[in-house]
């Protein structure tokens, strides 16, 4: 029961893991363009060796950067239930909407082909594949860094008078507020708690009841929310924030050749991801 | 953006946006419904509301950092995939604000109910599409989703959309906007 309370301890964003390796060496930039890359070929790519390939591709990644393999798999953990019983309803009733492929099976709507088998088996895999590769993204990566690279990969944008600095301060400003905003909301707990409302203890099925439950802490984090934004507001136009002004830079990138190898790798693994036929 | 992005237009982003993640993360965004979907949601309000506010363009960034948030987080498969968790909350805050603003010379009450309620739709319309399209689920399962899951997130939306943008635009004239740089004086 405390544990419902204790929201700060949960709170995994920006979790960052120094182990010094390659990976956590590489520019920002790259490392963000590389992710991309990837991450839009796994979600391409649906045959077995394919996604094999890209599964070791994860493993090693892991290795590389000297992350433990089981920040991964923590991840995947709470996933396992809701992976079942997807795989279990694709497998009997998407088998007459995947057409082609051989049918193995059929029984009213139920139907199983080798079209459906592949989808549930290539939909789990590329699962866990986003899962990895996203863990080893943020854990080898500052949230600084992130929002840095992000900023500088969109600067070209720039030009056609998309807000990029802009941007990348609502960004930085969001994941600021993610840990203060989970103080409030746990002090707005204790304190409805502590008058006699309960959390998490309606039965599951009483759906109504577990809603109406959760007014009295949504409103008001909105409207603290909307109030610290406005001493933001007002501290930033004191100080003559200028919107759209250009400004110098703190931290200056600069590439080096590892990290257009990792570019380079990352489109190389691509290519072959969705290279392989079967 | 018409005309460009304002300091109040920027920190309100980056505030709500901040809700979006903190509800992901803290499981508070969600009404645990029974369902293929797993989850009913409530993160989309953040976007509504930030669409209500301060425009389409505000609404957006809202959505985005919503979509990018669920994406990280998702335990289920479906969304995994940028394409079902990103795209389609980009458009919440838009389908808001305009809903909003057909209606607020009508009855300010009712056009930020309706819009709550048009948000919501909008999340539960295109994700489900999508769903379909890139092969999650058939399209019973979706639609019953969509009456099982959509319906709570509507009605849920609409309630906190109302309490929340009413009370403030009340405080707002009544001197709890501080800044009068970028408000309209």
């Amino acid at each position: 029961m405390s544990a419902e309370f204790e929201l700060t301890r949960n709170i995994t964003i920006g979790q960052y893991l120094p182990t010094a390796s390659v990976v956590h060496r590489l520019d920002p930039r790259f490392k963000l363009g590389a992710f991309a890359i990837l991450i839009v070929a796994i979600a391409i790519c649906n045959t077995y060796v394919g996604n094999l390939f890209a599964l070791a591709v994860c493993l090693w990644l892991f290795q590389v950067s000297k992350i433990p393999l089981h920040y991964g798999i923590s991840g995947i953990k709470p996933a396992i239930p809701f992976i079942i019983i997807l795989a279990i309803m694709q497998l009997l009733f998407y088998g007459e909407i995947a057409n082609g492929g051989t049918v193995y099976f059929q029984y009213g709507i139920i139907s199983i082909s080798s079209e459906s088998i592949r989808l549930v088996i290539v939909s789990a895999m590329r699962f866990v594949e986003v899962i990895f590769l996203s863990s080893v993204l943020t854990l080898s990566t500052s949230t600084t860094e992130l929002t840095h690279g992000m900023e500088r990969l969109l600067g070209p944008l720039e030009k056609v008078k998309f807000p990029v600095h802009a941007f990348a301060l609502i960004i930085t400003i969001a994941i600021r507020f993610v840990p203060t905003f989970a103080m409030e909301m746990e002090k707005m707990m204790k304190a409805q708690a502590s008058r006699g409302a309960d959390f998490g203890t309606g039965e599951w099925w009483r759906i109504v009841q577990r809603t109406k439950d959760m007014f009295p802490i949504i409103i008001p984090l909105f409207n603290v929310a909307l109030s610290r934004a406005e001493d933001l507001i007002l501290a930033m136009e004191a100080r003559c924030y200028m919107p759209g002004a250009s400004r110098t830079r703190y931290t200056q990138y600069k590439a080096k050749g590892i990290d257009y190898a990792a570019l380079g790798a990352s489109v190389v693994i691509s290519v072959v991801m969705l290279g392989i036929p079967w | 953006m018409e005309k460009g992005l304002t300091v109040r237009k920027i920190v309100i982003a980056g505030v709500l946006g901040a809700i979006a993640i903190l509800l992901g993360v803290t499981r508070l965004g969600y009404i645990p419904v029974p369902t293929a979907a797993g989850n009913a949601t409530i993160m989309h309000i953040p976007a509504v509301i930030g669409g209500i506010m301060e425009g389409w363009g505000v609404g957006m960034i809202i959505g985005l950092i919503f979509g990018v948030s669920s994406f990280l987080n998702a335990t289920v498969p479906l969304f995994k995939d940028p394409l079902v968790a990103i795209l389609p909350r980009l458009f919440i805050g838009v389908t808001a604000y305009l809903t909003y603003v057909g209606l607020k010379n009508v009855n300010q009450y009712l056009a930020i109910g309706a819009a709550g309620f048009i948000g919501a739709l909008t999340n539960t319309v295109l994700v489900l599409g999508l769903a379909v399209i890139r092969g999650y689920m058939p399209f019973g399962v979706a639609a019953t989703v969509a009456v099982t899951n959509g319906l709570p997130e509507a009605v849920v939306s609409v309630i906190v959309t109302l309490a929340v943008v009413a009370a403030w635009k009340k405080l707002g004239s009544s001197g709890r906007q501080k800044s009068k740089i970028s408000g309209d004086f």
